[in-house]
């Protein structure tokens, strides 16, 4: 009978991590820490991250509209409302047009908080999530 | 150059009875070196947040915004150290700025208090100044139109009744006035308790019109809280002018026992010229 190599591999895995390596180009990193029953608890764990940029980008529109910025002007998310040439009224008109977009009340207390778009667009999505959770 | 002495002899302080409006257009203002020296009367942080501003033309008015306010306090001479570059602000708890009068426990009598309070569109700035009462100002051009729906936006932010009063007005444009005048009013009362919109929201006062009577010399509107009567105070009178032949402006001030407000208006350009307007009864 003649020998055949076999090559043995042994595919180890870790205990303390999960990671599914595939090809190098698609090694993906599912989660990291110590192994948990899955994933289902790290997605209840509140991170406080910014806005969706979708969010971001539709207030960004809305403020282009309320002051009639050109389309290719620049508003980024640090931009004062103020310093794009808000005043107050317009702020205000840009309070209820985002009321209005996202279904949502934003208490007259909470509108100094709002004075740039990143501000608002982080407001949005507190005041959607609470809305939802109790829905 | 600039120097630290007025161009002008000083302005008297208003009485007890009279309330000074300055105003400024921004596209009167041109000439890149008077803009400069603006930015020379600065404290470090106002030049951070004038360079902040990415447009050209909003940078010019919040820079001319700036040197108004600076100007027109030094314009009353309080004191031999005030120059406009001398001046400091600091804010209030809801952040309504005030000046810090400097070394003002040692005079006798004390200094009078000066208060002020700035109002900005892009098309022109004002500046309200009284003596021994807050001062709220508030302008929005005339022409100005609303994004929203006028009455679902009074719907939701103002009284029911200044709603009905809206509601009643049956031609549109009369009724966008109505709401903007209306509008500048709400905004002035609140600033002038130093609240703020969001320290007294729209909804929980009334500006209510008196019928006219010629003959009275009040100017007939009066504020009725809905709610916290302690905060919402009522002792404040109102007037109402069109600056420029282009915006509506209001101004509230503390009511000066039945007598009517007196405004002297005056159009200026800082460091440069003024002119009064008009006298106002």
């Amino acid at each position: 009978m003649a020998a055949v190599p076999v090559t043995c591999v042994r595919l180890t895995t870790s205990m303390h991590t999960n990671q599914i390596i595939g090809k190098p180009s698609t090694l993906k990193l599912v989660s990291f820490g110590r192994a948990t029953s899955g994933l289902s608890r790290l997605s209840r764990f509140q991170i406080s991250c910014a806005a969706k940029p979708e969010t971001v980008t539709k207030v960004c529109e809305i403020v282009k509209t309320q002051l009639a910025l050109s389309a290719d002007s620049v508003v980024e998310p640090d931009s004062k409302f103020s310093a794009l040439g808000a005043d107050s009224l317009d702020t205000v008109e840009i309070v209820m047009t985002l009321e209005e977009e996202f279904g949502i009340s934003v208490e007259e207390e909470n509108s100094q908080n709002i004075t740039t778009v990143q501000e608002a667009a982080d407001l949005i999505e507190k005041l959607v999530e609470k809305k939802n959770a109790t829905a | 150059m600039f120097s630290t002495s007025n161009l002008f002899s000083p302005i008297k302080l208003p009485s007890q009875m009279e309330t000074h409006l300055w105003y400024s257009l921004p596209n009167e203002i041109k000439t890149e070196s008077l803009l400069s020296q603006y930015v020379d009367l600065l404290s470090p942080l106002e030049k951070d947040h004038i360079f902040s501003i990415s447009s050209h033309e909003l940078q010019k008015s919040a820079l001319i915004a700036r040197a108004l306010v600076r100007t027109t306090i030094s314009r009353y001479q309080i004191g031999s150290q005030v120059s406009p570059r001398s001046l400091e602000f600091k804010k209030n708890a809801h952040g309504k700025p005030e000046v810090i009068w400097q070394n003002s426990d040692d005079w006798h009598p004390p200094p009078p208090r000066l208060h002020f309070n700035l109002s900005h569109t892009s098309s022109l700035i004002a500046c309200g100044v009284t003596v021994d009462s807050p001062i709220g100002v508030d302008v929005e051009e005339k022409q100005r139109t609303m994004k929203n729906n006028i009455l679902s936006f009074a719907k939701r932010y103002f009284s029911c009744e200044e709603v009905e009063l809206l509601s009643a007005i049956s031609d549109p444009e009369v009724q966008r006035q109505e709401f903007i005048k209306l509008w500048t009013l709400k905004e002035a009362y609140v600033k002038a308790l130093g609240r703020g919109f969001s320290g007294a929201p729209f909804n929980t006062f009334t500006i209510r019109f008196s019928s006219m009577n010629p003959d009275s010399e009040d100017s007939g509107i009066m504020i009725v809280p809905l709610e916290n009567p302690s905060d919402l105070t009522t002792n404040w009178q109102f007037a109402q002018l069109e600056l420029g032949g282009s915006h509506y402006a209001a101004i509230c001030r503390e009511s000066n026992g039945g007598a009517s407000m007196k405004v002297i208006v005056r159009k200026t350009i800082p460091l440069v010229e003024e002119q009064i307007i008009s006298e106002i009864n």
